[in-house]
């Protein structure tokens, strides 16, 4: 029974199905495990578990805890490029579905390490198993959204893709929230948090499997006619995702993708303590906050405003203004620093990290011109590799950089001057990569009947 | 069709609706 309710084959959409019924189905699962981006909440009670007011012998340590976030993502990257073809066949209802019991039992079986007080159980729970809820759940609307969307599919996944920016900005709160409604003399309250957001994560992203749809195989948006001549740039033929990997075009845009995001990651990861330190003395720790709060405001926003208007500029040209703006910014902002300009300075950052969600919104719908429909949704997982990638580059040259240069002797009003530089040399690149993409060569198209 | 539209937006759009305001909250601090 429901197993049957899950199959691809009962998720068709009857005609005169509202295809705006979709978007909020995607929005339900990546709102959720958007989650991942705020656990930085559970770092610090995590290594109080046995303390609950502060750390004492047998607690966990911060460099221990922050392994699980560093798991989960790494699972999220290698789960979305191995099961991307998986999700394509069995389509987006039993992958959501699938999404959503890897991503709530990574909870459970959390909790469960922490009543144990067996770190592993954590790394192995949300690092490994909630990784690959993240990684499944991620891809899993993609391909869906496209084909109900032809007119528009930068506005579409950028819907979804803003809800995973989006969750994070749900899940902090909430997650604060809850530890003080739990917190009792015996607990610091993040065991009965990690078993209610398992409960509510599990139920919120059912709504996204009762309501995804695909459409039929001849559907068309009414009214809408494919343009007889779209642009070189934007394909009418497939390409399979085993022989996309073999295009150049396919490595172009795996380094577009990782140089925007190391460079917007980058900045994430150190924007409290940057903003304090570039400012000495004129940000407090409390505004430092608001700073990466307006951040991911931006970030949000970025991935549906940047992927819609990708819609009307086309992809190439959307990633051109990333990158040359980026460049712009990054070497303008230790000018501002200089000139003590704490508005421009936050202003610059924002337009920065709004392009960086950007980047992750525009690439399904850019896959889809250069690739096609067919397999987009596992060649979007197969790409997100370069979001893994971009994970380690991005924090790692930012952190050693400041390090180095401190070492130096550097003030530390001025250790990012160089980091920013060097963003900018990594821009350049993204820019050349995609200033050379083009067509996919026929050879590489797929011309066989049978496309499951 | 049309009420199912609404309750499903609605689903979606108040939990973020909710962390937009908590974030913005936040934010604010930086401008005090």
């Amino acid at each position: 029974m429901t197993s049957t309710f899950l199959n691809r084959e009962n998720t068709v959409a009857s005609p005169g199905y509202n295809r705006f019924l979709v978007p909020p189905a995607a929005l339900a699962v990546h709102l959720s495990i958007g989650q991942a981006y705020a656990f930085s909440t559970f770092n610090l009670p995590l290594t109080k578990l046995i303390g609950i007011t502060h750390s004492v012998s047998g607690d966990w340590s911060q460099k221990d805890v922050v392994w699980i976030f560093s798991i989960a993502i790494a699972f999220l990257g290698s789960s979305a490029a191995l099961f991307g073809r998986w999700v394509e066949t069995v389509g987006p209802r039993k992958s959501m579905f699938t999404a959503a019991v890897c991503f709530s039992g990574g909870f459970i079986v959390s909790a469960f390490g922490i009543h144990l007080h067996q770190l592993w159980l954590l790394y192995l729970g949300y690092g490994v198993l909630g990784g690959c809820g993240l990684g499944i759940g991620y891809i899993s609307p993609v391909s869906t959204l496209i084909k109900w969307f032809p007119d528009r599919p930068g506005m579409a996944t950028g819907m979804a893709i803003m809800g995973f920016g989006g969750g994070a900005l749900i899940a902090a709160p909430l997650s604060i929230l809850l530890m003080s409604h739990f917190k009792t003399a015996a607990s610091n309250g993040v065991l009965e948090t990690f078993v209610t957001m398992g409960v509510i994560y599990f139920m919120f992203m059912m709504i996204g499997v009762y309501a995804v749809r695909v459409p039929a195989a001849d559907w068309k948006p009414a009214g809408w006619v494919p343009p007889s001549r779209p642009s070189p740039l934007v394909t009418s033929a497939d390409v399979t995702v085993d022989m996309a990997w073999r295009t150049p075009q396919f490595w172009l845009l795996w380094m577009v993708l990782c140089m925007n995001v190391t460079a917007g990651i980058g900045v994430l990861g150190v924007a409290s303590p940057m903003i304090q330190e570039v400012f000495g003395g004129r940000v407090a720790p409390a505004a430092a906050a608001g700073f990466v709060g307006l951040l991911s405001l931006f970030n949000m926003g970025g991935r549906f405003v940047w992927a819609t208007a990708s819609d009307y500029m086309g992809r190439r040209n959307t990633y051109m203004v990333f990158f040359l703006l980026g460049i712009l910014l990054y070497s303008t902002v230790p000018t501002l620093g200089h000139l003590g300009s704490i508005a421009l300075f936050v202003a610059a950052f924002c337009i920065i990290l709004s392009m960086y969600g950007g980047g992750f919104s525009t690439i399904p719908a850019y896959l889809r011109d250069i690739f096609g429909t067919l397999h987009v949704g596992a060649i979007h997982g197969r790409l997100l590799t370069a979001w893994s990638a971009a994970g380690v580059l991005g924090p790692m040259l930012m952190s050693y950089i400041r390090d180095y240069q401190i070492g130096h002797g550097v003030p530390k009003a001025q250790a990012y001057s160089v980091t920013m530089y060097i963003m900018c040399g990594l821009l350049l690149v993204g820019l050349l990569c995609n200033f050379a993409m083009r067509p996919v060569a026929d050879k590489y198209h797929y011309h066989g009947g049978d496309r499951s | 069709m049309k009420t199912r539209l609404v309750i499903l937006w609605l689903a979606v759009g108040i939990p973020l609706a909710w962390g937009v305001t908590q974030t913005l909250h936040n934010a604010l601090k930086l401008f005090r």
